[in-house]
């Protein structure tokens, strides 16, 4: 499980993109095959950061985010995936999952659902905002990431191997592939195992600034469900548990159960408050 | 219903108390930067009158003053630096054009670490008397860890402190 075999040997890079580190490891039939692979995954890794920056001024998330009102925009077909996706979400959660925020609209003007709802996608890769709204992919576009350097390596011919986007990982190939999760309140230490066969897993926490609760924040601003420990979520691809765990980090376990099981995805969530505990929800299927 | 998460048994869970991984030696690095280049040492090291240019200009720290730079014949550099944040150490490899453009940034050597303690005794007690599917070997490595949500932020300082520094002091020799 830990090495490839002496014909393939494994090959390990790490770059700094997506505001993380995002490591790739394969299993290659030679070192410049698997080289030129790991280059080509991390191309679309750094595509997706192109597209999907909000602080890119250039990026198909920021021309949304300055469109007028009624306008139409077209964007590239990886932000169209990735906003198709979201809004599907945003409609089986209610709202919970939701890309948009609009800082200028009073609490009481709007509701988060007609926030998300102003977002309209059209035909050949175009969208139409009916109101001016903000969007951020930061809950999604992580995990489509991974996806993506995924494809870009077994279209390289790899067969097998692991993305990981600062715990946004997804495992590809026929080997398991144990993952650690970090302890909640020691993020040196690891705690919970899972072994991983061709899907996903992702994290969501707040380890590394324990004062500050708010790396994950609901764009409605209502209370988190989770107020501290950690959720992960495994899935058949990146995107979704990517996605799927914030979901359960606003509502919890049991009221995503239902938009959990519809994607094939389990959820565990480490520490929640007083006392302290696991729980688990595994996929049904 | 099978549950796909495996308990860590809790005596093994203070096992480690970091994650370390190196990725590319300088000669690696090198290669996959510069695959076809030829690189030569070119030893610098900076004045302290460099050193306060820099950072002034730069807004960040300089800690190390002898510079790991190797001139790429046919123009280009290719540079090793370090950053150090409050529980992460990171190794990488820069690689610049003639003109100063980030042509590729590689990560070489990783390594987090934290007081050895785990925090919220109590909460590990529940662990006790769990079921465990499949315990951990205490030599086992930690290959692939979920909830790693360090930022790279050092690093890009790191690569912003390094195109100051070509620009003062690689672009006037080169």
């Amino acid at each position: 499980m830990t090495s490839c075999s002496s014909q393939s040997p494994e090959l390990v890079r790490a770059r700094p993109l997506l505001g993380t580190v995002v490591e790739i490891r394969v299993c290659a039939r030679s070192l410049a095959s698997g080289t030129a692979a790991i280059n080509h995954a991390f191309a679309a890794v750094a595509r997706v950061h192109a597209l999907m920056s909000p602080h890119d001024p250039a990026s198909d998330v920021s021309r949304i985010n300055r469109a007028t009102a009624a306008s139409v925009i077209c964007v590239d077909p990886w932000t169209f995936a990735v906003l198709a996706t979201s809004q599907d979400l945003a409609t089986r959660t209610n709202g919970v999952f939701d890309i948009s925020t609009r800082p200028s609209a009073g609490r009481n003007t709007a509701s988060p659902r007609e926030s998300w709802g102003q977002l309209d996608l059209l035909p050949r890769n175009r969208v139409r905002c009916s109101l001016p709204l903000k969007i951020d992919l930061g809950g999604i576009a992580k995990g489509f990431a991974v996806d993506r350097a995924v494809a870009a390596l077994q279209r390289a011919g790899i067969v097998s191997g692991v993305v990981n986007a600062g715990g946004d990982l997804r495992v590809f190939g026929p080997r398991a592939e144990r993952i650690h999760l970090r302890h909640p309140f020691s993020p040196g230490h690891c705690l919970i195992a899972a072994e991983l066969v061709d899907e996903a897993l992702a994290t969501s926490a707040n380890y590394f600034d324990p004062a500050r609760q708010g790396r994950l924040v609901r764009p409605d601003g209502r209370r988190l469900w989770l107020q501290r420990g950690s959720v992960s979520v495994m899935a058949p691809n990146a995107m979704l548990a990517d996605a799927l765990c914030k979901v359960v980090a606003a509502i919890g376990i049991r009221r995503a159960a239902p938009v959990l099981r519809e994607h094939h995805a389990s959820a565990l969530v480490l520490g929640r408050g007083q006392p302290d505990r696991i729980e688990q929800l595994a996929d049904a299927a | 219903m099978r549950s796909p998460w495996i308990i860590t048994p809790l005596a093994l869970a203070a096992s480690t108390s970091g994650y370390a991984m190196t990725y590319l030696t300088v000669e690696q690095a090198q290669s996959v930067i510069f695959p076809q280049g030829k690189l030569n040492r070119a030893p610098i090291k900076l004045s302290s009158t460099q050193r306060d240019a820099i950072a002034k200009a730069s807004g960040i720290r300089v800690r190390m003053t002898d510079l790991r730079v190797w001139r790429v014949e046919g123009g280009g550099w290719f540079i090793v630096d370090e950053v150090l944040g409050k529980h992460e150490f990171i190794t990488y490899a820069v690689g610049l054009t003639a003109k100063g453009i980030v042509t590729a940034v590689e990560i070489m050597d990783y390594r987090e670490s934290y007081g050895s303690e785990v925090r919220g005794e109590k909460w590990r007690a529940q662990f006790v008397g769990k079921t465990v599917a499949a315990p951990l070997k205490l030599d086992q490595d930690i290959k692939n860890l979920s909830g790693a949500t360090l930022s790279s932020r050092h690093i890009t300082d790191g690569v912003k402190r390094l195109l100051v520094t070509h620009d003062l002091v690689l672009k006037p020799i080169s």
